[in-house]
C-alpha cells in the first residue's frame, strides 16, 4: 500500500514535468523559414535598423534577418564562442576584429571572405586601406558591418555664445578648452566605464602615430618615455579640469545637448545618438577632425573602427550567410545601413544623407589623413583589460602614471610571451 | 481532510518507545526516498553536472575556442599571487558582514513589529516592493541616485547635510559601503516575510500562557518568539550568508568592480576573468575557490543550526 | 500604558521605514512619467507639469517588442515555482517526517545548488542543451528554472516542515493514512503561508531573470521578458532613459500585483497552533 502511493510520488512528480513541457511548443525544431539567416548581435539596440536594412535585402536579395540580440557584450562573446562547439553554428555574427577575430581563426572557426573582399575592392565598394584590418595569414576573413571615424562633436550654441570655431590645430583647440573653462562651462565629455581609453588614444595617435601602432603590436612598451610624457599631458588637462565629471553617468549625448559640456570626442555612431534627444546635425551639433597634438607630422591621425560581419566555417546555411555578407557590402545595403543608423559607411559610394557625414565619408579617404585601428580593437583583449582598469582608475584620481603603466606593461609582457 | 486534521498533538502518546521509532523509520526508507528523489535529481543533472565542467576546466588553459590544455594547479597558483585577488576577499568579507547584519536586523525588525498588527501586511509592503521591481529599472534609479551630483547629493544638499560632494560609486570603501545599501534596500522585505512565516508558525498556546503570567515586549520576544523563530532565522542567516559571498549583479550594474578594480568581489574577479578577458580557466579557478568556500561556511552554519534544533 | 505606546508606536516606526524605503520607487516613477524632452539629471526629485507616463510605457512596450515575451514568461514564472515548491516540499517530508536515512547529507547537497555561481554554469549549460535537442525550447527553459529555484524552497520547506510536531504524522499513521496521504492532506495545507512565500518570491525571480533567458533561449516565443526589456538599454546606444525607467515600471506591475493579492494569506493569523 505505502509503496504503491511512493511509486505514484514520483511518477506524479514526472508526470507533471511532462505536463509543463506540453504547456510550451517545445519547439526546438524552429526550422528557419526559406529566405532568412540567422543573424546575432551584442547591438541588440540596432535592431529596429537591422530590420530596416533586413526589409531591403528581402525584396532586392530574397533573404532576410532572424535578429538575434545581445544586450550584454560580455555574455554574447561567451555565447558565440561556445556555439562553434555545438550545432547551432552562428550564420552571421558581429564580432570585433584585432585579436578576437585572431582567436577564431587560429581554430579554422570562420569562413574566409576572400572572393568577396577581391570583387568588392574591384567594384570600389570597400578601400583597399581597409583590408588589413579583415586580414589573418594570407586570407580576409568576415566583411566590415560597420565603420566610424572617432571625432570631436560639439555643441554648437556654446561655440556660438563664446564666439569661437572650430579649432584647425591643438593649440587652437586647447585655446577653446581655456575660453570655456573661464566662462564656467566644462569643455570635455568625461566616462569612466567602457571608454576610458579615448583621450589616451587621441593624445598618443595625435603625438607619435608610430608609437601608437608600436604599442598595439607589442613592438613598443607602455613605459616607453613618449607613452609617459602623453599620460602626464593627459594628467595635466585631467588635473586643469578639461572633463567632466566621471562619475555622472547621464548619457553623453543628453550631457550634450543639456550644455553640460561642450565637446564629446566620440565615434560617428554618437550623431544617431544625438538625432535620437532631438538635436540636429550642422543646426544644433556638429563635429570637427581632431587636429594632432604634434603640428609637425605630415598627415592627420584619425581614428577609426569598424567591426566584422562573420560567418561560421561549418554553418549549416554558411553560403547563403555568406550570399548575404557579399550582399551587405554593397551600395544599396550601405546607403541602407547609413542611414538607419544616422552613421557614415566604409563603402564610399553609399549615399549618406547627413551633409556633415558625407563630407566625412569623402574626406576620410584623403591623403592627408593617417587612419589608426581604434585602440578598443588594435590592443589585444587581455592588455585592454587591465588598460580600460588602469585608465579609469587615472581619470577618477589622476596621479603619477608610472605603476599604471607597469601594471599594463605586465600584462603586455605575459601576453606577448604566450604568443611566441 | 477534516478527519485527519482533528488528530492533535496532545491526543498522541508523547514518546514512542526507540524500538517502534527505528521499527517506523526502517519501514519509511523506501517512500522517503521517493519523496526526496526528484529534488536530487533535478539538483544533480541540472547544477552539479554543469558545475563539473567548470571545475574541470579550471584545470586547464582555454579560451573558450578550441579545446582546453591541461596545466594542473597553475591557475590557483596565478590566483592566489594576484594582488587584485586580496582585494576583492576583502570587498567580499565586507559584503558578508554587511548582508548579514543590516538586512537580516531589518527585516526581523520589521516583522516583529508588523505581526500581529492590523493590517500589518500593507504596513510590509513598502519593503517589497523593491524586489518586485525589476532589475533593469532597480540599476537605473539607483544609478541616478549615487552617481556624482545625484539624486542623493542633491538630497543632502537641499537639506543643508555635509556630503553632497561625496564621489559614492568612485572611491573604495565607500562604494562597496553604498552598494551594500542598496542590497539591503532590495533584500529587507523579503527576510521580513520569511521572518513572518516563522513567526506564524509560533504555536498560540504557550504565547498565550506566557501572557497570563505577565510576559510582554522585549522579555516575551527574547524568551518566546527568538528561540521558535530559530527554523526560519537559520533560513534567512543561511541565505544571506550564500548570497552575499556571490554578490555579483548590483556590483556589475553599478561599478562593473571599478574604478580601478577597487570594487570588485570574487564573483566579480570570476566574470571578469571568464567572459570580459576570455580566461576560462582562471575565470574557473575562481569560481571554484568561491563554491568552495560558499560550500564551506553554509555547512558550517546549517550544520551547527540544524543538529541543535528540537527534533520532536 | 505600554500597550498604549506600543500601538503608536509600532506603526509609527513601520510607516517611517517604509517611506524611507519609498524613496527611490518614487524617483523612478516620477522619472518615467517625465516627457523625454524634459528629463534632465540634475533635477531628479522635482515632477514637471505634464504626465507622459504611458506614452513612454507605450514606447518602451513597441521599441522593445514586449508583447511576444508576455506569454512565455508568464508560463516559465507560475509553472517552475510551483513545481520546485512540491518538489522542495517533498524532500523536506521526507526528511522530517519520514527520516530519510542520512537526511543532512541529502539536504546539504540539494541547498548546494545554490551555492555554484549562476554564471559559471551557463555555458556548460548552454552546450548540455544544444546536445540534449532542448536549446530554445519552453521545456528547457522550465527545467532550468525549476532547478534554480529548488534549492532554496527545499531549505525553506524543510525547516518549516521541522517546526510541525511529529506527533501529526504518528497520529495520522495510527488514523491509517498512506505517507502519500499524509503529505497531500495533512503538511501541505499546514504549510500554506510557506509555500505561497517561496512561489510568490520564486515567481518573481524567474519573471525577472535576464541571464538564463539569454544564453538558452533564441526564438521569439521561447525568449522570456527581460531580454527583450534590456535592449532598451545598451553600452551601443539605447532609448531615452525615461522610456527604460517606464518599460521598467511597466514589467515589474505584475510582481507587484502578486505580492498585493497574496498579503491576506500572511495576515490572516494562519498558526499551527489550530490543528
Amino acid at each position: 500500500m505505502r509503496l504503491r502511493y511512493s511509486g505514484a510520488v514520483a511518477a506524479l512528480a514526472a508526470s507533471a514535468l511532462v505536463l509543463a513541457a506540453c504547456g510550451g511548443d517545445g519547439d526546438d525544431e524552429a526550422a528557419e523559414a526559406p529566405g532568412t539567416v540567422a543573424f546575432y548581435t551584442d547591438k541588440a539596440a540596432w535592431e529596429p535598423q537591422f530590420l530596416e536594412v533586413s526589409d531591403v535585402s528581402e525584396s532586392s536579395l530574397g533573404l532576410g534577418l532572424d535578429f538575434t540580440g545581445y544586450s550584454d557584450a560580455d555574455q554574447y562573446s561567451a555565447f558565440i564562442r561556445q556555439a562553434f562547439r555545438t550545432d547551432e553554428k552562428p550564420e552571421l555574427f558581429t564580432w570585433h576584429t584585432g585579436s578576437e577575430l585572431e582567436d577564431l581563426v587560429a581554430e579554422g572557426l570562420v569562413a574566409p571572405t576572400t572572393d568577396i573582399w577581391q570583387a568588392a575592392i574591384d567594384n570600389g565598394d570597400v578601400p583597399e586601406a581597409m583590408r588589413e584590418y579583415f586580414t589573418v595569414g594570407e586570407d580576409q576573413y568576415c566583411v566590415p558591418m560597420n565603420a566610424a571615424y572617432w571625432v570631436m562633436y560639439y555643441n554648437k550654441a556654446i561655440f556660438d555664445e563664446h564666439g569661437l570655431a572650430e579649432p584647425t590645430s591643438w593649440a587652437e583647440l586647447m585655446t577653446a578648452a581655456d575660453t570655456l573653462l573661464a566662462a564656467g562651462v566644462t569643455p570635455f565629455y568625461e566616462t569612466n566605464i567602457l571608454f576610458s581609453f579615448v583621450w589616451f588614444q587621441t593624445l598618443l595617435a595625435g603625438t607619435d602615430p608610430e608609437l601608437y601602432n608600436a604599442l598595439s603590436s607589442g613592438e613598443a612598451s607602455y613605459t616607453d618615455p613618449g607613452v609617459v610624457e602623453v599620460m602626464n599631458q593627459w594628467r595635466g588637462m585631467l588635473e586643469a579640469g578639461y572633463f567632466g565629471d566621471p562619475g555622472d553617468q547621464t548619457t553623453p549625448q543628453d550631457q550634450l545637448k543639456n550644455g553640460t559640456v561642450a565637446m564629446i570626442n566620440f565615434g560617428t555612431f554618437l550623431s544617431g545618438q544625438l538625432n535620437s534627444v532631438d538635436m540636429v546635425s550642422g543646426t544644433d551639433y556638429d563635429f570637427f577632425i581632431i587636429p594632432n597634438v604634434n603640428a609637425e607630422l605630415p598627415q592627420t591621425s584619425l581614428i577609426f573602427e569598424t567591426g566584422p560581419m562573420c560567418t561560421a566555417e561549418e554553418a549549416e546555411n554558411r553560403d547563403t550567410a555568406l550570399q548575404y555578407a557579399d550582399w551587405w557590402m554593397s551600395e544599396e545595403a550601405q546607403t541602407a545601413w547609413a542611414n538607419a543608423r544616422g552613421d557614415v559607411s566604409f563603402n564610399p559610394k553609399a549615399l549618406v544623407n547627413d551633409e556633415q557625414l558625407a563630407a566625412l565619408n569623402e574626406e576620410a579617404s584623403a591623403e592627408s589623413y593617417l587612419l589608426l585601428e581604434r585602440y578598443f580593437e588594435a590592443t589585444p583583449v587581455p592588455v585592454l583589460a587591465a588598460a580600460l582598469d588602469g585608465f579609469s582608475a587615472f581619470v577618477t584620481n589622476p596621479g603619477d602614471p608610472m605603476p599604471i603603466l607597469e601594471t599594463i606593461q605586465a600584462e603586455a609582457d605575459a601576453y606577448w610571451s604566450s604568443q611566441g | 481532510m477534516s478527519g485527519l486534521a482533528v488528530a492533535a498533538p496532545e491526543q498522541t502518546p508523547e514518546h514512542p518507545t526507540a524500538a517502534s521509532r527505528r521499527r517506523r523509520r526502517g519501514s519509511y526508507r523506501w517512500s522517503a526516498r521517493a519523496f526526496s528523489l526528484p529534488a536530487v535529481l533535478v539538483v544533480a543533472v541540472l547544477l552539479y553536472l554543469p558545475f563539473l565542467w567548470t571545475t574541470w576546466i579550471s584545470f586547464t588553459e582555454y579560451n573558450g575556442l578550441g579545446s582546453p590544455s591541461w596545466v594542473g594547479l597553475d591557475n590557483y597558483r596565478d590566483m592566489f599571487a594576484d594582488p587584485n585577488f586580496t582585494t576583492s576577499l576583502r570587498n567580499t568579507l565586507i559584503w558578508v558582514v554587511g548582508t548579514i547584519t543590516v538586512p537580516v536586523s531589518l527585516g526581523l525588525l520589521i516583522a516583529v513589529l508588523s505581526h500581529g498588527m492590523r493590517f500589518g501586511s500593507w504596513f510590509r509592503l513598502p519593503f517589497l516592493i523593491p524586489y518586485a521591481i525589476s532589475g533593469v529599472a532597480v540599476g537605473v534609479v539607483w544609478r541616478f541616485v549615487l552617481q556624482n551630483g545625484g539624486g542623493l547629493s542633491q538630497a543632502l544638499d537641499a537639506l543643508g547635510l555635509p556630503g553632497a560632494d561625496s564621489r559614492w560609486l568612485l572611491d573604495a570603501p565607500m562604494n562597496t559601503l553604498v552598494m551594500i545599501g542598496a542590497a539591503a534596500w532590495q533584500q529587507t522585505g523579503v527576510n521580513a516575510l520569511l521572518f513572518v512565516i516563522g513567526l506564524q508558525s509560533i504555536p498560540r498556546e504557550p504565547i498565550e500562557a506566557a501572557k497570563l503570567d505577565g510576559a510582554s515586549g522585549w522579555r516575551m520576544f527574547r524568551h518566546m518568539h527568538w528561540p521558535m523563530l530559530r527554523p526560519l532565522t537559520t533560513v534567512v542567516v543561511g541565505l544571506s550568508l550564500v548570497a552575499s559571498l556571490k554578490t555579483f549583479d548590483i556590483i556589475w550594474v553599478m561599478t562593473k568592480g571599478g574604478p580601478g578594480r577597487n570594487s570588485e568581489t570574487l564573483a566579480v574577479t570570476m566574470y571578469e576573468e571568464t567572459f570580459v578577458t576570455s580566461a576560462y580557466g582562471a575565470g574557473s579557478a575562481v569560481a571554484v575557490f568561491l563554491t568552495v568556500v560558499t560550500f564551506i561556511a553554509a555547512i558550517t552554519y546549517l550544520r551547527r543550526q540544524l543538529s541543535t534544533e528540537r527534533t520532536v | 500604558m505600554t500597550s498604549m505606546a506600543a500601538r503608536v508606536l509600532r506603526p509609527a516606526i513601520l510607516l517611517i521605514l517604509g517611506l524611507i524605503w519609498l524613496v527611490p520607487v518614487y524617483l523612478l516613477v516620477v522619472n518615467a512619467a517625465k516627457p523625454a524632452a524634459r528629463y534632465a539629471s540634475d533635477q531628479v526629485w522635482r515632477p514637471v507639469g505634464e504626465f507622459a507616463l504611458f506614452d513612454n510605457i507605450q514606447e518602451a512596450w513597441e521599441l522593445a517588442g514586449l508583447a511576444d515575451a508576455v506569454t512565455s514568461t508568464l508560463i516559465y514564472s507560475v509553472v517552475a515555482p510551483a513545481l520546485a515548491v512540491l518538489i522542495g516540499a517533498a524532500i523536506g517530508f521526507g526528511i522530517v517526517a519520514l527520516r530519510l536515512r542520512h537526511g543532512f547529507f541529502w539536504f546539504v547537497l540539494v541547498f548546494g545548488g545554490t551555492v555554484f555561481p549562476l554564471q559559471m554554469i551557463l555555458m556548460p549549460l548552454f552546450v548540455g542543451y544544444v546536445e540534449a535537442e532542448i536549446y530554445d525550447s519552453r521545456l528547457g527553459m522550465l527545467a532550468i528554472y525549476t532547478a534554480i529555484t529548488l534549492p532554496f524552497s527545499a531549505l525553506v520547506m524543510r525547516n518549516f516542515l521541522g517546526g510541525i510536531a511529529h506527533q501529526v504524522f504518528e497520529a495520522a499513521v495510527m488514523d491509517g493514512a498512506t505517507t502519500w496521504r499524509i503529505f497531500w492532506r495533512i503538511y501541505l495545507p499546514m504549510s500554506t503561508s510557506a509555500l505561497v512565500a517561496v512561489f510568490i518570491l520564486q515567481a518573481t525571480f524567474v519573471w525577472n531573470d535576464l541571464l538564463l533567458g539569454l544564453v538558452l533561449s533564441q526564438s521569439d516565443e521561447v525568449r522570456p521578458l527581460m531580454t527583450a526589456l534590456t535592449s532598451l538599454q545598451n553600452t551601443y546606444g539605447g532609448s531615452q532613459l525615461v522610456t527604460v525607467l517606464a518599460g521598467g515600471l511597466l514589467v515589474s506591475l505584475p510582481t507587484v500585483v502578486l505580492f498585493l493579492s497574496t498579503q491576506r494569506i500572511f495576515s490572516r493569523g494562519l498558526n499551527l497552533g489550530q490543528f
